[in-house]
């Protein structure tokens, strides 16, 4: 996974009483953010790359847009050892957030390997 | 498909590619340049920065009002919100408008105008290029199917009905790069790279020029905000603890 290195130090770990009393360090909470936003944005490039040469088109590049989301969900899910309150707000954060953001890229490394590898 | 084009390869190796590293290395010419602009300008001015420090430190006092006391907390209130000499508290009338303080600082125009140059100039001249080189045909397809509202935006330059909305022009294939290629200069270029510097300008809009107005927000802020001690027994939890640790 890109860049999510050892900056997830996050969350002060408070055993019994973690879930009435929601502590963050808004500097950690920004660092896994941009984590995620970094991994998000990479794998929609290299997902986009990937597309293009296995020439997809149609609602299947897409389909495969959302599988590779899924994937890097996955991912930064197993990254944080699946307990993910100690390092995010909501699952939402991890499962939702840049999931728009990444379209784009997505569509222009898409349709530029596809062009290059099939078109001409 | 009736009528599938069958694109040169030469428009593949003298326009489809080079057209996407140009897009990518002017990317990031103009990261450098704007960070080269940057640096030349001078320390910014003190009172400012204790104004953005004051309102850091409220910050941090309302984000953590309810690990202190009852009483820690009204003094530190106090402190930063009285009516008379607390840090936030604003006098009126001293309070400058933005525009004044832009008129007064010529230094601040200045730097807004350069960053603005650097974004447009850039954009101008790619556009011009690669409208004079590589104006009208196609340049590429793209590989899901589109309705007709999309032939205005992807085959700009292009005045053919007949053909597949898929096909990009060249010209929309630079707008298509202009779009997608933030997420890549980004990973590139790190987080502060120029294309971000708008949304950030408009951040900073608020809060660099105006800073009376985010002082007496934040005063609002601690003024009403409601104290509730979040370790009302953290003593005999302690002491729990400690036992347990001595046995």
């Amino acid at each position: 996974m890109a860049g999510s290195d050892g900056s997830n130090g996050s969350k002060e770990k408070s055993n019994d009483f973690a879930n009435e009393l929601p502590s963050y360090n808004a500097e950690n909470m920004q660092s896994n953010m941009k984590v995620i936003y970094y991994s998000r944005t990479f794998m929609s490039i290299i997902g986009g790359v990937i597309a293009g040469i296995l020439g997809f088109t149609g609602l299947m590049g897409f389909v495969f847009y959302f599988l590779v989301m899924a994937i890097t969900s996955a991912g930064i899910a197993a990254k944080a050892g699946f307990s993910v309150h100690l390092y995010f707000d909501s699952w939402n954060l991890i499962i939702l957030d840049g999931f728009l953001g990444g379209l784009m890229s997505f569509v222009l490394f898409w349709t530029f390997a596809y062009d290059i590898v099939h078109i001409f | 498909m009736a009528e599938d084009l069958v694109l040169d390869t030469a428009i593949r190796d003298w326009v489809l590619i080079p057209l996407s590293v140009v897009m990518v290395l002017i990317g990031v010419l103009r990261h450098f340049v704007s960070k080269l602009m940057r640096t030349s300008s001078q320390l910014p001015d003190p009172k400012i920065v204790k104004e953005g420090q004051v309102i850091i430190r409220a910050r941090n006092l309302r984000a953590a009002a309810n690990f202190i006391p009852l009483k820690s907390f009204r003094a530190r209130k106090v402190y930063y919100s009285n009516e008379e000499n607390g840090l936030l508290f604003v006098p009126k009338g001293q309070a400058q408008n933005a525009q004044a303080q832009m008129f007064s600082d010529p230094n601040m125009a200045m730097d807004m105008m350069k960053k603005n140059l650097s974004m447009i100039i850039p954009q101008t001249l790619t556009f011009a290029w690669v409208n004079f080189f590589f104006s009208g045909f196609v340049a590429a397809k793209i590989p899901f199917p589109l309705t007709q509202r999309f032939r205005s935006m992807l085959q700009n330059g292009i005045d053919l009905s007949t053909v597949d909305v898929s096909y990009v022009s060249s010209r929309s294939w630079y707008f298509l790069n202009l779009f997608g290629l933030r997420g890549l200069f980004s990973l590139i270029l790190g987080e502060e790279n120029a294309t971000d510097d708008t949304q950030r300008m408009m951040q900073m809009g608020g809060f660099g020029f105006d800073p009376s107005k985010s002082l007496s927000a934040e005063k609002d802020g601690l003024d009403i905000l409601q104290h509730e001690w979040a370790l009302p027994k953290f003593e005999q939890r302690a002491e729990t603890v400690l036992r347990k640790l001595v046995s």
